[in-house]
């Protein structure tokens, strides 16, 4: 029955949105569709921690952990599109509505997939689907973001295959590449191919999680793309891509490659971080600081995964924080975009004083993702820092801090900003007060954050500890 | 061995210029003309004999000297490969060296020749002479290289030898082999689409250009020794291709000189089929022969002998 | 010898395509080299499984999406690669050296099936780094796209390793999200042919920091 509803029935509608004439019914047959996928996914947790469909579908405490993420965050921003979408209504929705369940659909296959194979082709399906999304304005400079993201992705994805090949050449002695026959025999698996396997995964999946210095794509998708498929994007999609990365990483512990994987993992955490830092000080455009913002949290994620110990409880922390912070301060950013017409910091001042729950939520959505102490991520970055000074890597350590810093600097002063200082004139007279539909999801993502980042609820907290025991984490 | 050497030197000498004429009639024959004689070469370079040669006199004794000493070079090289039923009459370890070595002379004379003249249309031609033999020089190098691994001798006559088990075994290099020579058959002897020897356009020539100035039985060296290289060269090309080393003595005897007969044609349809290259694309094309032979070695390589 | 013969054919085929400027002779090499690519699996190991994948892949790598690349070219005027970042006879060299390590690369694995033919595993790395090369040096879009086919030639040479190992189901989802992707492809440079009139990737620099 869960199957059905979360993977088979996302799909089917994903179809059937093609049938009805009117918007407005393609947009309640989405809002129905991601209901059902939340209790869908909520009635997982009846059942053990490690469900198998078939040989090809089931969920381990991992998965579940992501599908939890995704499928809340897209509920979140399937009601956001009733009102965002409101405004485009001469626009048939059709083919956005579509991708999207299609989008939902593959993302679930991504949480489900146990046979590596699967998971690209879940992934790679879920990059094709986010493409028509991403163009949906179609303006020249969409273009643009989406022909880059379509090619650095693709290219990506097929490195993912690549390695996916030679993970499968690798396993040539157990002849399969079902996840759980490769965690069991991971002994068996040939080292030279494996090590050549994990570069390969790692630069396609990581393309795909857009770690630098393959996140060319990201601020510009980012940019372009409607605010809240950039949320889902930022949120859902990168955590699928973290998923595959986490298989990853699942797989080289299990053949004792830990030492093999850690230092690229580290790598390019530290870089994503520098990379991130230096261009979201003196950014102009705030959809494009989101998007190096998350290329640093992406970064701190792999960051924080190579470490290893309590950073891995950090990271998967972290991770769920994300999700959350990226889809508010996205789906802010739509807010501000409908209000104020332009992306420019300049020209965005003084929400707070107009807008009061846009502005609270920025100003909140700030704090989140800069890690300010009540929030969680503040706890995982406090936590990666920890880990990184126990176990003597204080180079590590240092640049992590320094990054942090320049990132912090360059957040405040940006958001700061557009929240509190002097509203200019003119802009945004047509609109008068928000829409309900695009506020109501703020509120929402609030109060998941603070639920999960601050209260951490008992079950929530056991999930994390049985997905870091299957990673090898403390 | 002295009469072999000499025996091998007259067929060069007598034969050559047919390959020429081959060629031409070839042309002819595809543009619907009825064309010059088959021993039109020969005419044209007996006549140039009977001529007397004019100097530049700003020409040292380096403008007299080339056009010998290319046509001693290229003759020289004849010796080192084997026609037919004959074999080499001279060859030692690393005659393959010597081989490109004294095309290297050849050229280099022609080339200095040209300078000599203090004309800037033959420095010209000099120095797009000196750059594209340069690269096929490489070329022909690897090509060199790996038929030595393959039949593991430096001895240029009995590297040829030994294709006919290559063949069987390597193919497929072989073939890459065959067609990056090719090419360098064509840059060296300056045929279309490198070259077009029947142009006399100065912005657009390569060989010709650098031999505007000699005259007379100047001229009919350069024009012989031209002719004796293709045939040198084409000789080579007709060894590595056709494996007939080891059969009777009259038929490889048949086989070589139909091989020949049928290259000096094939030469003919090429150039009636193509146009001459843009200048700037050349180097572009004996790149791509230089890739085709590294694939080949590189196969070799890992292939292993 | 076949198999060789073959693997040869489909370097030469790349490094042609890495050589040549000319939109429409690209694909139909691009065609070309897929059809040879797709009788390999039968010269590898015959059976009915190979066959299903030699039928499947002359259906889509050389009939359909040869057809999608000419359809999304349809309107372009220049149909040649104008200038291309780096030389074409530079091009070829670095593809050249590309290819050594390629060769340089494989040799230091090793093979999982002893029987099959040792330039394989080189040929698959070679295209893979010689489509890179045309993805990274070349402006227009239809050029990237067949660079990233070329690479996904490459790839599917590597799938062949793992011919009688993989379940035909997964393959075939694997063909298809490629198909797919070229398609999307074709569709965003008919977009980017409307928008700016002309497919040059040269025209998408607005986006920078």
């Amino acid at each position: 029955m869960e199957l059905f509803l979360l993977l088979e029935l996302p799909l089917l509608m994903a179809m059937v949105v093609f049938l009805p004439q009117k918007n407005s019914l393609r947009k309640i047959i989405l809002l129905l569709t991601s209901s059902i996928h939340v209790f869908a996914t909520i009635s997982l947790w009846q059942y053990p921690r490690a469900v198998r469909f078939n040989s090809f579908l089931g969920f381990d405490a991992v998965s579940q952990l992501v599908l939890n993420c995704i499928s809340l965050l897209f509920f979140v921003v399937s009601i956001y599109l009733i009102g965002y979408l409101d405004e485009k209504k001469r626009r048939s929705n059709r083919i956005l509505i579509s991708c999207l369940l299609g989008l939902l659909a593959s993302m679930t296959l991504v949480m489900m997939s146990r046979h590596m194979g699967l998971l690209w082709i879940a992934i790679a399906s879920s990059t094709l689907l986010s493409v028509p999304l991403v163009n949906y304005y179609r303006t020249p400079k969409s273009i643009e973001a989406t022909w880059k993201y379509l090619l650095i992705s693709s290219v990506g994805i097929a490195l993912g295959l690549l390695g996916t090949l030679f993970l499968a050449i690798s396993a040539t002695s157990i002849n399969t590449i079902f996840l759980d026959d490769i965690l069991n025999n991971a002994a068996y698996l040939s080292p030279s191919w494996l090590k050549l396997s994990v570069i390969f995964l790692l630069v396609g999946y990581g393309t795909k999680m857009g770690l630098a210095p393959m996140h060319t794509w990201k601020p510009d998708t980012y940019g372009e793309a409607p605010s809240p498929i950039g949320a889902l994007m930022s949120g859902a999609v990168t955590g699928c891509a973290f998923l595959a990365v986490l298989r990853v990483f699942q797989i080289c512990f299990y053949a004792h490659l830990k030492e093999f994987v850690s230092p690229i993992l580290i790598l390019l955490g530290i870089l994503s971080l520098g990379i991130a830092a230096v261009f979201i000080l003196g950014q102009k455009d705030f959809k494009r600081m989101l998007g190096y913002s998350s290329v640093e949290h992406m970064g701190m994620l792999v960051l924080a995964l190579g470490l290893g110990g309590g950073a891995i409880w950090a990271s998967l922390f972290h991770m769920v924080n994300n999700t959350f912070a990226k889809g508010l301060i996205f789906l802010v950013s739509g807010n501000l975009n409908q209000i104020f017409r332009s992306r420019k910091i300049e020209n965005i001042q003084g929400v707070i004083h107009r807008f009061p729950i846009t502005g609270v939520c920025l100003i909140v959505g700030l704090l989140v993702i800069t890690g300010f102490p009540p929030f969680g991520i503040f706890y995982s970055e406090l936590l990666i820092l920890k880990e990184a000074l126990i176990t003597h890597q204080y180079m590590v350590g240092l640049f992590y801090l320094l990054f942090l810093s320049v990132i912090f600097f360059g957040y405040a002063r940006i958001i700061l900003s557009m929240a509190l200082g002097q509203p200019t004139e003119g802009h945004h007279q047509r609109v008068k007060k928000e829409n309900f539909f695009m506020v109501v999801p703020l509120i929402i993502l609030l109060f998941i954050l603070f639920f999960v980042g601050i209260l951490v609820p008992d079950a929530f907290y056991n999930l994390i500890n049985e997905a870091i025991a299957l990673l090898g984490g403390k | 061995m002295g009469f072999q050497i000499l025996l091998h030197i007259g067929i060069v000498i007598i034969l050559s210029p047919l390959l020429l004429g081959i060629i031409g009639k070839t042309k002819a024959f595809f543009a619907g003309r009825w064309g010059a004689p088959l021993l039109q070469p020969y005419y044209d370079i007996g006549k140039l004999l009977r001529k007397g040669n004019v100097y530049s006199t700003t020409t040292t004794w380096i403008f007299q000297a080339a056009p010998i000493v290319s046509l001693a070079a290229v003759l020289v090289s004849s010796i080192l490969i084997p026609m037919g039923g004959l074999k080499a009459p001279f060859s030692f370890w690393g005659d393959i060296i010597l081989f490109a070595g004294l095309y290297a002379l050849a050229r280099f004379f022609i080339i200095i020749a040209a300078l000599d003249t203090g004309s800037s249309f033959e420095g010209m031609g000099a120095s797009r002479e000196a750059a594209f033999s340069c690269l096929a020089e490489i070329v022909l190098f690897l090509d060199f290289i790996i038929l030595a691994l393959l039949s593991k001798k430096l001895i240029l006559s009995e590297m040829i030898m030994r294709n006919i088990l290559s063949w069987e075994l390597f193919g497929p290099v072989l073939l890459l082999v065959v067609a990056s020579y090719f090419l360098v058959l064509l840059t060296e002897n300056a045929r279309i689409p490198i070259d077009d020897p029947a142009t006399h356009l100065e912005l657009t020539m390569i060989h010709e250009v650098m031999v505007l100035d000699h005259s007379g039985w100047d001229l009919a060296y350069i024009l012989y020794g031209a002719a004796i290289k293709l045939f040198v060269l084409g000789a080579l090309l007709v060894n590595i291709l056709i494996p007939f080393h080891g059969l009777p003595a009259i038929v490889q005897f048949m086989v070589f000189w139909g091989g020949m007969i049928i290259l000096a044609i094939g030469l003919g349809i090429v150039e009636s089929c193509m146009a001459r290259l843009r200048l700037n694309r050349v180097p572009q094309l004996l790149t791509g022969a230089f890739v085709l032979a590294l694939v080949g070695l590189l196969i070799i390589l890992v292939k292993g002998v | 010898m076949w198999l060789e013969s073959a693997l040869i054919l489909i370097i030469l085929f790349g490094i042609i395509i890495l050589g040549n400027n000319r939109l429409s002779t690209m694909i139909q090499l691009l065609a070309l080299q897929s059809l040879v690519l797709s009788i390999t699996p039968l010269l590898i190991h015959p059976s009915i499984h190979a066959f299903t994948m030699t039928i499947v892949t002359i259906v889509l790598k050389v009939i359909v999406m040869p057809s999608l690349l000419f359809w999304a070219i349809r309107h372009v005027s220049i149909r040649r690669e104008v200038q291309p970042l780096i030389g074409y006879g530079k091009t070829l060299l670095l593809g050249g050296f590309l290819m050594g390590v390629a060769f340089l690369i494989s040799s230091k694995l090793d093979l999982p099936d002893k029987g099959m033919s040792n330039l394989l595993v080189p040929t698959a790395f070679s295209l893979v780094m010689i489509g890179f090369l045309l993805l990274v040096t070349r402006f227009k879009a239809i050029t990237q796209v067949i660079g990233y086919l070329v690479m996904e030639n490459g790839i599917f040479l590597f799938a062949l390793l793992l011919l009688e190992k993989t379940p035909l189901l997964v393959e075939m989802g694997i063909f298809l999200d490629i198909f797919v992707g070229v398609l999307v492809m074709g569709i965003i440079i008919n977009h980017i042919n409307q928008e700016f009139g002309s497919a040059s990737t040269v025209n998408l620099t607005n986006l920078r920091d």
